[in-house]
């Protein structure tokens, strides 16, 4: 019993408190490849804590406004509850792959939302590219774990990565789930429906204070969600080979095996975004097409068992 | 001129006068009823393909005729000649109208427009005759630039402005009049239909400063130098020099060889500085920031360059009527070279980086298209022009400073988008680099500054220059008692900006900053010319006291 609860905080603290620490890394990587000295690597902390404690300015009476980014926290935090830490899953059941799609869409609906709710081009502009990313690039993520699950013939996202044996198309499976999450990161060159310097960070346009500050803070989180699912489809297959999850050492020794790929990647992925432009709507609708049609290939060779 | 005998032939008695100013300057006065034939005759004649409208001023010259005039000048490019056109017409002063360009050719919109807010001179038959420069609660038949106007008076009058109704089933999309991509107030009005741009209207002139009418009112030849210096704060030393060649011009004063050579130097470092800054804007605008952060990082050499050459990072403040006020010392020749060497190695990998980053290509690439014939019918120049196929250059065309002795290729484009203009900049940049290493072997010594007496009074004159941004045209009419009568300050993007709304229909919203800074918009350039204080609506020009006040306070604390 100790042991979960020890578990459970250090799970609590990675989705609460690690999402603006990895940000301020990748914003401090970035920094030195641009030459800069950059902000602290707690900067994104004391962004978030000013924000929070600011009163937002309402540009609508519509309930909508205000809660949608508490919508888009609570999708994110639900996302990251099925996802396994070590050992321990929070809330694990048969199907819990299908629950993280939802809330992941959960959490651009809102957007869309907050996009919507207000008279101005630039959120309109801003929530209708979100939507079409994230119409095209739900269905990819969807075909890369379900090539996981059939694989693994397991529908939850915590059994899928202790049960996959090692096929060709399991390394597809893997470059296809890495550009889905790279992609719905909303990563340059996928900034697309945040865009700064286009459309003012479109749905984002007219929030301030606290609402910002928890949209921030909920993207931070969705970020580290699908970053994780990530990290834990690579880490764990190659855990389970060497330790015992299952044992307390074991499932400790796994998360921090996990922490260290997620430090990792998110150093990648800063170096990935500091040397892309961003990609217009079209273009990039475009590309997740033709990967999408990769995928479904890929889901035909793991469905004859290679 | 040869073809001045057809332009007699054709038009007749009608040509009232026919007047050489400069070697390269010519004035025809005609009869106001064909003026607008004699503009086309020139625009669209066979042979002289690049001919464009440089710049149109209008000039209240009641006090010296009884009379309004507008003037037309015409630039010659390409490989034709080496001319520049004034077209000339009097209009009676109680009915001021002459018959409008811009339906012939649409460069002249603008021009005309500003003329019938500036001087209430009424261009018959302009389809867009809206306001252009004049704020929106400039009262009606109130005319600045007359001379019965004083520069300090401030009329109020009711804050209105006619925008362009929405085409049909579209929505208005606002880019400014403050927007992150937009580095000074402008306002497109995009029309869009959900991200595709319809149509466009675009209302500008919101730092219009002035300029001209504090110029014609209370500063000399030689203060001049320093507030057309200040029109602009990135290509600033080429407005003051082009306002300096006017008036060398018109004075028929010769400058200095070593003052040429050190102003080519100046104007190239300029150009170095411009083009690095754009090239940083454009990665920003798509997202590339590290494009964005090393572009400026080199830009920054040669500001720390120019501040000791000059005392200044930007704003040299060192052309004066006649030549320049600071030489170079031997050893700083040293720290140019150092500089071009590090900019050499340093700017070609940037390029390399950019040109790998597919990302940020595929956003240039096919963007915002100008079609060369759109391009000329616009009369826009530049690197835009040249992105375009107009191949045409000042430095090259119409050679002044040293440009004359100084051999660089001129790099033209066909394509029209707006990575053609990226390449066009990027090319330029090399070119710079080479000249000013030229101009450095070349240098010779003897004086800097030019002494001359009385610069006798109403002659008229231009100065050209190439910016980075394109061609700058400052027309002076002397005055008496070392003061101007008339000046008239043309940015480059002043036949830039127009053209625009042309550029970004069939786009979308995404491509929009980016399409609007691929012609390197200088918008107080353009607007130029009255301290406004917006909230109380008063003009507030500072006392010459108080000026000095606090220019000694702000040299303290330096």
């Amino acid at each position: 019993m100790m042991e979960k609860i020890i578990f459970a905080l250090i799970t609590v603290m990675i989705i609460f408190l690690l999402p603006p620490l990895l940000d301020g890394i990748s914003r401090k990587v970035k920094a030195k490849i641009q030459y800069r000295v950059g902000a602290s690597i707690f900067q994104t902390y004391y962004d978030l804590q000013s924000l929070l404690n600011m009163e937002p300015i309402l540009p609508t009476e519509r309930l909508a406004f205000r809660i949608a980014p508490y919508i888009a926290f609570a999708s994110a935090l639900a996302a990251t509850l099925v996802l396994p830490f070590g050992s321990f899953v929070p809330v694990a059941f048969t199907g819990d792959f299908f629950v993280f799609l939802y809330v992941l869409a959960m959490f651009s609906v809102a957007m869309m939302i907050a996009g919507f709710s207000v008279n101005n081009s630039y959120t309109n502009a801003g929530a209708n590219r979100e939507m079409m990313l994230i119409l095209s690039i739900e269905p990819v993520l969807g075909v890369a774990i379900g090539v996981f699950a059939l694989n693994a013939h397991s529908l939850s996202i915590g059994g899928i990565p202790l049960n996959i044996t090692f096929t060709p198309s399991l390394i597809l499976a893997y470059v296809l789930l890495a550009y889905a999450v790279y992609v719905e990161g909303g990563f340059i060159p996928f900034d697309i429906a945040e865009a700064e310097t286009e459309i003012l960070e479109g749905p984002l346009c007219e929030y301030s204070g606290r609402l910002l500050g928890m949209f921030k803070w909920a993207m931070l989180i969705k970020r580290l969600a699908l970053l994780w699912l990530f990290v834990s489809f690579l880490v764990l297959p190659i855990m389970k080979n060497i330790v015992d999850i299952t044992t307390f050492t074991g499932g400790l020794a796994t998360l921090v095996a996990q922490l260290v790929v997620l430090f990792i990647i998110y150093g990648i992925i800063a170096i990935i975004e500091a040397s892309n432009a961003r990609l217009r709507i079209d273009q990039a609708i475009r590309q997740n097409t033709k990967v999408f049609f990769a995928g479904l290939v890929v889901l035909l060779i793991a469905a004859l068992g290679w | 001129m040869k073809y001045l005998e057809e332009l007699k032939a054709k038009f007749g008695e009608r040509i009232e006068e026919i007047k050489q100013l400069a070697h390269n300057q010519w004035l025809i006065t005609v009869d106001k009823d064909i003026l607008h034939e004699v503009v086309v005759y020139f625009l669209k004649h066979p042979e002289w393909k690049e001919t464009q409208l440089s710049t149109m001023v209008g000039t209240d010259e009641r006090p010296l005729r009884g009379k309004f005039s507008v003037t037309y000048w015409l630039s010659v490019n390409g490989n034709s000649d080496d001319v520049y056109i004034g077209i000339k017409a009097y209009l009676p002063a109680d009915d001021p109208r002459f018959k409008s360009v811009t339906p012939l050719h649409k460069g002249a919109n603008w021009y005309e427009r500003e003329v019938q807010d500036l001087l209430g001179i009424i261009p018959e038959g302009h389809p867009d005759p809206r306001k252009l420069v004049l704020p929106d609660d400039w009262p009606s038949c109130v005319y600045p630039l007359r001379k019965d106007f004083h520069y300090s008076d401030s009329p109020q009058g009711e804050k209105y402005y006619p925008y362009r109704e929405p085409p049909q089933g579209t929505t208005v999309h606002p880019i400014g009049p403050y927007h992150v991509a937009l580095d000074e107030p402008a306002h497109f009005r995009l029309y869009v239909k959900g991200e595709e741009i319809i149509d466009c209207d675009y209302r500008g002139f919101y730092s219009h400063r002035g300029i001209e009418k504090i110029s014609e009112s209370r500063l000399t030849y030689d203060q001049i130098c320093f507030i057309a210096e200040r029109i602009c704060g990135i290509c600033g030393f080429t407005h003051s020099t082009a306002y300096c060649q006017a008036v060398e011009a018109a004075g028929e004063i010769e400058v200095p060889e070593r003052a040429l050579y050190i102003r080519t130097i100046m104007l190239e470092l300029e150009r170095l500085h411009s083009h690095l800054l754009w090239i940083g804007v454009a990665c920003h605008l798509t997202g590339f920031d590290t494009g964005f952060m090393h572009a400026w990082r080199l830009r920054e050499h040669v500001m720390w360059l120019c501040e000791r050459l000059t005392g200044n990072r930007k704003t040299y403040g060192i052309n004066l009527v006649g030549g320049v006020r600071r030489d170079f010392l031997d050893y700083r020749k040293e720290m140019i070279e150092d500089v071009l060497k590090k900019l050499k190695s340093e700017f070609g990998k940037l390029v390399d980086d950019l040109t790998s980053t597919k990302t940020f290509i595929k956003r240039c690439e096919g963007v915002g298209v100008l079609p060369y014939k759109l391009a000329h019918e616009w009369s826009v120049d530049g690197p835009l022009g040249r992105g375009s196929g107009r191949d045409f250059d000042v430095r090259r065309d119409h050679p002044y400073a040293a440009y004359g002795d100084l051999d660089f290729k001129v790099p033209v484009y066909k394509e029209g988008d707006v990575l053609a203009r990226a390449l066009v900049r990027i090319e330029e940049t090399w070119e710079s680099i080479w000249i000013i290493e030229q101009a450095l072997d070349q240098l010779p010594g003897g004086d800097i500054l030019a002494e001359y007496k009385e610069i006798p009074p109403y002659r008229e004159a231009i100065g050209t220059t190439e910016a980075p941004r394109g061609e700058n045209v400052h027309y002076v009419m002397t005055g008496p008692g070392n003061t101007v009568y008339r000046y008239r300050a043309r940015a480059a993007t002043y036949n830039n900006l127009p053209a625009v709304p042309d550029m970004l229909r069939g786009y979308t919203i995404a491509d929009a900053p980016l399409i609007i800074a691929s012609i390197d918009p200088c918008y107080s350039c353009t607007e130029r010319v009255q301290i406004v204080d917006i909230e109380s609506g008063k003009v507030r020009i500072l006392k010459e006291e108080e000026f000095n006040k606090l220019s000694i306070k702000a040299s303290r604390r330096v």
